[in-house]
């Protein structure tokens, strides 16, 4: 009995200093943004959608069915690119770094998805899975305060030369520089980070070969992109498989 | 049973093929031996090294660790037939899980080989030598080469090679004391004696020594046929019991494991029903075995254990078997040799009577003066008689020596006499040389007298001088005075009841006394050309005047009172076991304090009541002298009556089979017995001892074989620094075991929030290894130097039932108290680094799936950054980091309140144990080199850590100190209470 209290006193004591010292921890820390940032000095590149299967796309251009779990995630992706969502994002000027450190409430750049041309969805509603020039979107990392320097923009290679055409929206695959740097969750939510457009255009003749293509950002001195460990810092590799 | 002894001569040279004038033939020596083998005796079985060596590789945890190795590889094949991404991890761990079982091992097998070595410089016997008749001529061989029906002649100071039928003696006497533990020599001749082999004269036995005269016999056994060599192989008959820390090891690697394996079952099925894959818990129970097991602790006992036996070899105990040394320290009975061990093993002045007076010698080991008083005439002229009345000599060229150190040529009560005399009127043979020996009869046993006369030194007095010695009474018959203060007056019954009371009281110390008398001749009778006959004794013999007495014991050494009455405050029972007469025995007995001065034996109550002895109540009598005899005839029963009922025993005229029944006796009242021993006949008893104590000087390598321990200085007092050291070893194992065990918990918590609630791993399976095999061995071996709590010689050997190394109430302070601390501060560090690089703890609540997906790579933090898989595992690791770091800063503070285990920090000092500052110093050192000069290799999982993250635990590892503090103040204000009887470990 007595053992039991005991314990039920000197865990409830301990909890509670956890608790307090969690408290106190938490307390130092700012809502804004995190106490250090040097885990994440270079961002990574993501695409959508994203299959389940290990960044491989495999799909049958005439059967719909094959490709619509891709087209629903770049659908359901590109919802919050939607003008009616960036009623309160404003137009920046292109091509410069938009600091608004001295304000209080960070504005959001507008990103246009006419800008993803034939990728954007408005005139294929397929995002050309559907006429084999299948759409992927690459994206960098949101990274807190990060200012690329140069002229950043997504190249993609594929290894086999000659099976796939690739075609950039925007052109030349230029991310603009106005829309960093972020200000993290809670200053910048209604933050938009820039999308670049890949459209692959097979061959009609590599039709059923898998094509690796990597794609890297290029232009910018500080953005990594040959890590020996980190596969995905400042690049990302995936595959295409298209049947007829 | 043989029956050579009944055999006559012609019939034992035909039995055994040989001639008693020609001996064997070499040819058919050599068949012999090619048949029956040599002549010595096999030593006891070694085991294999490799089966040792095995041993070492599956005992204790390693079966556990070689479980996970092989889970390990399990999960390595499984995961390489799915083509994961890094199956390697797994094969690695399962290497190194092997690497530590293999690498543990080959240092406990190397620590045990090394002690085992020290021993076998002891075997290293010198050949002995035995003179053969072989061919019809004289042979030195080696006396291994001896076989059946060899005829060999043995002399005074041989030992004997082989048992013999002798069928020539001349003067022969035998010193059976390594068989029977007899001392007296034994005469041996030609003559069937006795029906029983073992106690007709005309055989000599194997190993007992020939003391004077000359013999011829027929080797009638050899080898391990021999009487010896039979209660030899009775030794090895004995099994080796499990030493009492092997159990309590044994016992707490159970513990241990039944937790580890119970933890690890229960959390599989929690993870199975989770919907975990089968092999991710296969994973997770690798690591909660890892975490479990104190991979370095066996190897930190052993080296603790090794450090111990050094200490005590320092003090002239040398420890064969790394074991003993705890077994020692948890000694409730010491049965103890006599000769040799409590005594200075020579004979010595202790009492001297003249003038109607006793006076006491000084019988210490290092004597240079005699305080007693010397100013009498009397003593003058006893002093003479004792010089010049003595044949023995010292042996030339030691004038440098001591006197008590110098070797003398003669037998123990004449050397003891020559040296008193040397002590006190200093160069004897000078005085000698000055009262020169005319003539001279040496004692024999019919008459019991040494008589010699000499010319006087005074060149005035041209008288002879007669002196005599020789067993009281009979000395006493020859005088008619007495010498009173240099008077010579009529011996009359008054003096001579004053004779017979002294020489009582000086025999019943069990002392031998000599009567010491002398006669000036007068010198018109017997001028200066006067030839004196010792044959027709042309001279008086009788009407000689008495002088004095003179005692002499084998003195107790003087270290051994203090040793036997730190025993006794220790709560170690000694009992003497000795060949020796129960007179002398119990005057040793009281004199070291083995039956102290106010107990009584049933036979002094009975006297002191006059009533007879089956009268007396027993429960009164707190001492009991039993003498072998008594022993023999006794049921067990009666001997455990004994042995329980008195605390103080002494075993006189015991032979050695009978050490073994004692020995047992006292095992049946579950003590832990300490024996100590010499003879080859000891081994059954020193074997069948919990330790067996042999003496390094006067031991039979026998004995040395059969005992865990050897005395380097054959003194019983090292055995009570033995004990000390045992018991402080036992109390400092606790200590080192609290101290590993508590970190087991913080490296086990990680594991199991983990696996409930899906945060990303807090630490890896090898950084644990890093723990327990880097940061904590240093420190857990620097707790066996530190000093005692208390006096551990003031309390009671532990109860080898109920005082565990591992109790309860340490594996529930270290689990649930300290190191569910630890476990606690490590992880604040955790969610304190990973909530400043942006995972605020609420975050990271169930992610574990998608943390540990490798195609996630934009995993979004709690301020919506977003992480690669790679930046999220370089977090991960420097979590590791931290979480190590953190236990590491806790285990300093578990280091130092693991110094003591009632006493404050501040009573033990701080700084006293210089050594547990070295392991403070080594835990930090090595914890900066893994986290700032390893950091860098990705496959430790180390990564650099901010400065400001090895204070985070801090706080932590002061309050587990100031906690520890108070429950040790509650324990020391409140003894038996609640608190005591729960947090007392």
């Amino acid at each position: 009995g007595l053992i039991l209290l005991f314990y039920l006193v000197f865990y409830g004591f301990l909890a509670a200093l956890f608790t307090f010292t969690m408290w106190v921890m938490l307390q130092t820390l700012s809502n804004d943004i995190p106490k250090y940032r040097d885990r994440i000095s270079s961002p990574g590149l993501m695409i959508s959608p994203k299959p389940d299967t290990a960044l491989e796309f495999y799909f049958n251009k005439s059967d719909a069915r094959s490709y619509a779990e891709y087209v629903s995630t770049l659908r359901k992706f590109l919802e919050s690119y939607d003008d009616s969502k960036q009623s309160q994002n404003i137009n920046c000027t292109r091509g410069r770094i938009f600091d608004q450190n001295d304000v209080a409430v960070k504005k959001a750049c507008r990103f246009n998805l006419s800008e993803l041309g034939q990728c954007s969805g408005k005139e294929d509603k397929t995002f050309g899975y559907s006429k084999g020039t299948p759409c992927v979107l690459v994206k960098m990392n949101r990274i807190i305060g990060l200012k690329p320097e140069g002229e950043p923009r997504i190249y993609c290679t594929s290894k086999e030369e000659g099976m796939v055409e690739i075609n950039y929206f925007p052109p030349e695959g230029l991310i603009d520089l106005m829309y960093f740097p972020y200000y993290g969750k809670s200053l910048h939510a209604h933050y938009l980070q820039p999308l670049v457009a890949v459209q692959l255009a097979v061959n009609s003749n590599s039709t059923k070969e898998e094509i690796a293509i990597e794609c890297k950002i290029l232009g910018s001195p500080n953005l990594k992109n040959e890590d020996d460990r980190d596969k995905f810092l400042g690049r990302i590799a995936f595959k295409v498989q298209m049947t007829e | 049973i043989q029956d050579d002894h009944k055999l006559s001569t012609s019939e034992l040279e035909e039995k055994y093929g040989t001639s008693i004038n020609k001996g064997l033939s070499s040819a058919r020596a050599a068949e012999i031996l090619a048949r029956d083998g040599p002549n010595s005796l096999t030593p006891p079985k070694a085991t294999p090294e490799i089966v040792k060596f095995l041993k070492q590789m599956v005992g204790g945890f390693s079966i556990l660790l070689w479980i996970g190795a092989v889970f390990s590889w399990i999960s390595f094949g499984i995961q390489l037939a799915q083509g994961a991404e890094s199956p390697f991890d797994n094969l690695y761990l399962g290497v190194v899980l092997a690497l530590v079982v293999i690498l543990t091992g080959i240092f406990a097998y190397y620590q045990e080989a090394k002690s085992t070595n020290i021993m076998a410089s002891f075997s290293k016997m010198i050949p002995q030598q035995a003179l053969v008749i072989r061919d019809a001529e004289k042979k030195e061989l080696p006396a291994e080469q001896l076989v059946v029906g060899d005829i060999v002649e043995i002399k005074g100071g041989d030992r004997i090679p082989a048992d013999i039928r002798l069928i020539f003696t001349q003067g022969c006497k035998v010193d059976n004391s390594s068989l029977t533990g007899e001392s007296e020599p034994q005469s041996r001749s030609c003559d069937f004696t006795h029906e029983n082999p073992l106690e007709t004269r005309n055989i000599a036995f194997y190993s007992t020594t020939c003391v004077e005269g000359t013999a011829t016999g027929i080797v009638i056994n050899t080898g391990d046929r021999t009487i010896i060599g039979r209660i030899a192989s009775l030794a090895s008959g004995v099994g080796n019991e499990k030493t009492p820390i092997a159990i309590e090891i044994e016992h707490f690697v159970y513990l241990v494991a039944g937790v580890a394996i119970s933890i690890g079952v229960l959390f599989f099925i929690i993870s199975v029903s989770m919907r975990y894959k089968i092999l991710d818990s296969i994973i997770f129970l690798i690591g909660i075995i890892v975490a479990n097991v104190p991979e370095g602790l066996l190897a930190t006992v052993t080296v603790s254990l090794s450090l111990t036996a050094k200490r005590m070899a320092k003090k002239n105990c040398l420890v064969k078997n790394l074991e003993a040394v705890e077994t020692l320290g948890s000694t409730s009975i010491i049965c103890s040799d006599k000769t040799g061990t409590l005594t200075q093993n020579r004979m010595t002045v202790a009492h001297l009577w003249f003038d109607n007076q006793i006076y006491s010698a000084d019988t210490s080991e290092d004597q240079t003066t005699q305080p007693f008083d010397q100013s009498s005439p009397s003593w003058t002229a006893l002093s003479k008689i004792l010089t010049l009345c003595n044949r023995a000599e010292f042996r030339p060229g030691q004038e440098n020596l001591p006197i008590m150190k110098r070797v003398v040529v003669g037998d123990a009560s004449e050397t003891a006499l020559l040296k008193f005399a040397e002590v006190i009127l200093g160069d004897v043979m000078n005085i000698r040389a000055r009262n020169k020996k005319v003539a001279e009869i040496p004692f024999n046993s019919t008459n019991k007298f040494q008589l010699s006369i000499h010319e006087t030194e005074d060149p005035n007095d041209k008288r002879f001088l007669l002196v005599m010695k020789g067993a009281p009474e009979r000395i006493l018959e020859r005088c008619s005075t007495i010498m009173i203060n240099g008077k010579e007056e009529p011996l009359d019954s008054e003096k001579a009841e004053a004779f017979q009371t002294a020489y009582m009281e000086l025999g019943g110390m069990g002392e031998r006394v000599l009567g010491f008398c002398h006669l000036y001749l007068p010198e018109n009778e017997f001028p200066d050309t006067y030839s004196f006959d010792t044959d027709s004794t042309n001279f008086p013999t009788s009407n000689l005047c008495f002088v004095g007495l003179l005692s002499m014991i084998d003195p107790p050494r003087s270290t051994v009172p203090d040793a036997v009455s730190k025993c006794r405050s220790a709560g170690i029972k000694v009992i003497m076991v000795t060949g020796d007469h129960p007179i002398t025995a119990k005057a040793i007995a009281k004199s070291v304090g083995i039956v102290s001065a106010t107990s009584e034996t049933v036979e002094d109550i009975a006297k002191r009541l006059n009533i007879p002895d089956e009268q007396v109540n027993r429960q009164e009598a707190t001492a009991a002298v039993v003498n072998g005899m008594e022993l023999k005839d006794m049921s067990l029963q009666q001997l455990d009556e004994i042995l329980c009922n008195h605390s103080e025993i002494v075993f006189a005229r015991t032979s050695p089979q009978q050490k073994l029944v004692i020995v047992e006796g006292c095992q049946r009242q579950g003590a832990v017995v300490a024996v100590t021993g010499d003879g080859v006949n000891d081994s059954p008893a020193l074997k069948k001892a919990d330790i067996g104590i042999a003496m390094g000087i006067a031991g039979s390598d026998a004995a040395k074989n059969a005992a865990d321990m050897v005395l380097l200085d054959d003194n019983f007092a090292s055995i009570v620094t033995g004990v000390e050291e045992g018991r402080l070893i036992f109390d400092n194992l606790k200590k080192t075991i609290a101290y590993t065990l508590t970190k087991n918990i913080a490296e086990l918590c990680p594991f199991l929030i983990y696996i409930i609630a899906s945060i990303p791993m807090p630490i890896g399976t090898i950084t644990i290894l890093f723990i327990d095999l880097g940061t904590d061995i240093i420190p857990s071996v620097a707790l066996a130097y530190e000093k005692a709590e208390s006096d551990i010689m003031n309390r009671r050997p532990r109860n080898k039932r109920k005082d565990r190394l591992v109790n309860e109430q340490l594996a529930v302070y270290s689990y649930l108290q300290i190191g569910i601390m630890q476990s606690v501060g490590a992880f604040v560090t955790y969610f304190t680094v990973y909530a400043e690089q942006g995972f605020l703890p609420s975050t990271l609540l169930g992610v574990r799936v998608d943390w540990e997906n490798n195609a996630i790579n934009d995993f979004e933090d709690s301020y919506g950054q977003e992480w690669t898989k790679y930046q999220r595992m370089y977090l991960q690791w420097t979590g590791y980091t931290a979480f190590f770091v953190s236990i590491t800063i806790q285990q300093v503070a578990d280091l130092i309140i693991r110094k003591t285990r009632r006493n404050s920090i501040f009573q033990q000092g701080l700084f006293r144990n210089k050594v547990i500052w070295v392991g403070i110093f080594s835990q930090i050192g090595i914890a900066l080199i893994l986290t700032y000069g390893l950091g860098h290799v990705t496959a430790l999982n180390f990564t650099p850590l901010r400065f400001q993250y090895w204070f985070v635990a801090v706080p932590f590892a002061i309050l587990i100190w100031v906690y520890d503090e108070v429950r040790k103040l509650f324990i020391r204000r409140y003894p038996g209470s609640w608190w005591d009887k729960n947090m007392y470990y």
